[in-house]
């Protein structure tokens, strides 16, 4: 095996013309191919990554008075496209006053439900009962870090006494998630408030007057939903409003524009692909082949000093595969170097995540395997005019 | 001498369409080392014989063909075509072809060309391709490539690369066609010389009678039976008389 690769490997490249013609054929259909997927890979990547950055994109909100329960919620989370679901007290009692623990100053800030698995706090896995996360913007305006304590008040018009809740920041929220001062607590937490502003009794937090707690009934105005993923998005909120008979606010629009998009770059690369492809398999299939024809007194001879036909056949088919690698080679190189203009062509500072062309090794690897089994499977027919090769066409047939 | 190769009411047939051609062989025997010429008009299937004898062509159903090596267990060649894996192997180790033209590969230099049976059978005798490549005085070109060689040259590397891996037999068809007399003749007596040490028996086919009657060898002729059926004419291998005979 070895004297047939090597002397597969000398006729190769004692015409070097030819290995030259196969690989500016293969470069000149591989490298378009690539820029092509590159780009497309560059531009979506950066507009499903702004979409990624903000977990909001995959929030969905129940809009106006509705009524879910603990059930409800229960059932929603049990949803394969959920990733995370809480529920939600009522709009109005939304806004409180933080201040830090021996601090003097106060701020108001909207406060919003929690829980364990909600990425918007993430990494934070989740809150417990008595911490919440803060937005940079609170965090910075109260001086503000992991670990402090704060003082969360509440002040009803018909309630005597403010509720002041002491909860311990277990976080503070990564710049850009939350615009604004915001706290988000445990849901807990939240409908304590709510159960402060309907009137009842809170004794454990010195709110001795108001109706007895245990009469209050566990009923919530709303619930935020997020999905798995940006194309569980649409499906999830169709499926909330169905089932619950509720109107839902999301960015559904939004990001089935970008995946619509995604969609149809990939349709038109595959389409192009394909084309491409077959035009490149017939140049390829009738190159190798026309090249055994070219070589077959050289393949006889071979056969007529005892080299097995089926050794033969392989003879084409390794110099494919060779041709393949460097045409390979010549073709990576040549992407990297379009790319490098195009990038410095267009400067469009598309996304601070990748370039405008972006190929992974992964991808890259991949692409390598398809085009060598591509190549590969294009050289077979030249294989089999190989095999068909008669020794005593040497005795035969003169120069 | 031992016989090594043994044919017997041996022949092959070749049909295209309603024309066709026959080539049968009463009776060969070719001994080790010895020299055999063949000669016959043209057309008469001095090729296809030795396309038959090298085994390059499926003999018909009938015949003997078999090898006698002395030294070892006689062996029916014909029945080597029922499993062709294994025929390409014992042409490369019993047999050594000299083309026409040389047959050399062209991206090889000389001395790898003459190398390359040994190294296809699995036997390098690096020592044998010097001293075959020194005696028949192609030192001086043994780096070059085919290209760069004159037609003499390249037929005297083919049969040093017939000889380089010690075949019993040597097949030439028409080994000196391309050259001048003084040329050919110097190639023949090479080839035999050559031969000689290595104990190769030699079969060589040519035209060229006068060339052949110079050797001492032991002479055939193929000739077409005069009564053969319009468009299918069968040619007939018999022992020849020494002197001058229609080529």
């Amino acid at each position: 095996m070895t004297l047939l690769v090597t002397l597969a490997l000398r006729a190769l490249f004692r015409d070097w013309i030819f290995v030259f013609c196969n690989v500016a054929v293969l470069a000149g259909v591989i490298v378009p191919l690539l820029v092509l997927y590159g780009v497309r890979n560059g531009v979506y990547d950066a507009l499903i990554g702004d979409l990624m950055a903000n977990p909001a994109t995959l929030q969905i909100d129940t809009a106006g008075n509705q009524s879910f329960t603990p059930a409800d919620l229960a059932e929603v989370q049990g949803w394969e496209d959920v990733r995370f679901a809480t529920l939600k007290t009522r709009s109005l009692f939304d806004y409180v006053n933080v201040r830090a623990t021996g601090g003097r100053g106060r701020q108001e800030a909207l406060i919003a439900p929690s829980g364990t698995g909600d990425p918007m706090i993430a990494p934070l896995p989740g809150l417990g009962p008595d911490e919440v996360a803060v937005s940079p913007a609170l965090a910075t305006q109260l001086g503000l870090s992991a670990g402090d304590g704060v003082e969360i008040f509440t002040q009803a018009e018909n309630r005597p006494r403010q509720l002041v809740l002491n909860a311990r920041v277990a976080g503070v929220l990564p710049p850009g998630r939350l615009d604004g001062r915001v706290v988000m607590a445990d849901i807990g937490l939240l409908d304590l408030i709510e159960a402060f502003y309907d009137g009842y009794a809170l004794p454990e937090h010195g709110i001795d007057s108001g109706k007895p707690l245990a009469d209050r009934a566990g009923s919530f105005e709303g619930m935020r939903v997020y999905a798995a993923a940006l194309d569980r998005l649409a499906p999830l909120q169709d499926r909330l409003e169905t089932r619950f008979g509720v109107r839902t606010l999301a960015r559904t629009a939004e990001v089935t524009s970008v995946l619509t998009l995604g969609r149809n770059l990939g349709l038109a690369l595959a389409l192009t692909v394909a084309v491409a492809a077959a035009g490149l398999a017939a140049s390829l299939i009738f190159g190798f082949w026309g090249e055994v024809v070219r070589t077959r007194r050289t393949l006889a001879n071979l056969g007529l000093l005892g080299l097995p036909q089926w050794q033969l056949s392989l003879f084409p088919v390794v110099q494919a595969l060779v041709t393949a690698v460097l045409g390979l080679c010549v073709s990576f190189l040549l992407f990297r170097l379009t790319a490098a203009l195009a990038e410095r062509l267009f400067e469009t500072g598309l996304t601070e995540r990748g370039g405008l062309v972006s190929v992974s090794p992964a991808e890259a690897l991949a692409i390598a395997a398809a085009v060598i089994a591509f190549v590969g499977c294009a050289s077979l027919a030249a294989a089999r005019a190989a095999l068909a090769t008669d020794p005593a066409t040497v005795l035969r047939e003169e120069t | 001498m031992a016989d090594a190769l043994v044919l017997r009411d041996l022949g092959v047939s070749l049909a295209d369409g309603d024309r066709g051609f026959a080539l049968r062989v009463p009776e060969l025997s070719i001994a080790a080392g010895e020299t055999v010429g063949l000669t016959g008009p043209s057309g008469t299937g001095k090729t296809l014989l030795l396309e038959l004898l090298g085994l390059l062509r499926v003999p018909d159903a009938g015949g003997v063909y078999r090898l006698c090596p002395g030294d070892a267990p006689e062996r029916d060649l014909t029945a080597l075509w029922t499993r062709r894996g294994r025929i390409a192997r014992l042409r490369g180790r019993l047999f050594g072809f000299v083309p026409q033209t040389g047959g050399l590969l062209p991206f090889l230099t000389l001395s790898e060309n003459v190398a390359l049976p040994q190294r296809i059978c699995g036997r390098p005798d690096p020592g044998l391709v010097r001293d075959l490549i020194d005696r028949l005085g192609l030192g001086p070109v043994a780096g070059l490539r085919p290209e760069r060689l004159s037609i003499g040259q390249r037929q005297r590397a083919a049969i040093a690369r017939a000889l380089a891996h010690r075949p019993r037999f040597v097949i030439a068809d028409e080994p000196t066609a391309a050259l001048d007399p003084e040329n050919a003749a110097e190639a023949m007596t090479l080839l035999f010389e050559a031969a000689g040490r290595t104990g190769s028996a030699v079969i060589v086919s040519s035209h060229d009678l006068d060339l052949l009657g110079r050797f001492a060898l032991t002479r055939y002729r193929l000739a077409l039976d005069p009564d053969h059926a319009p468009g299918r004419p069968v040619s007939r291998l018999v022992a020849a008389e020494d002197g001058p005979e229609a080529a």
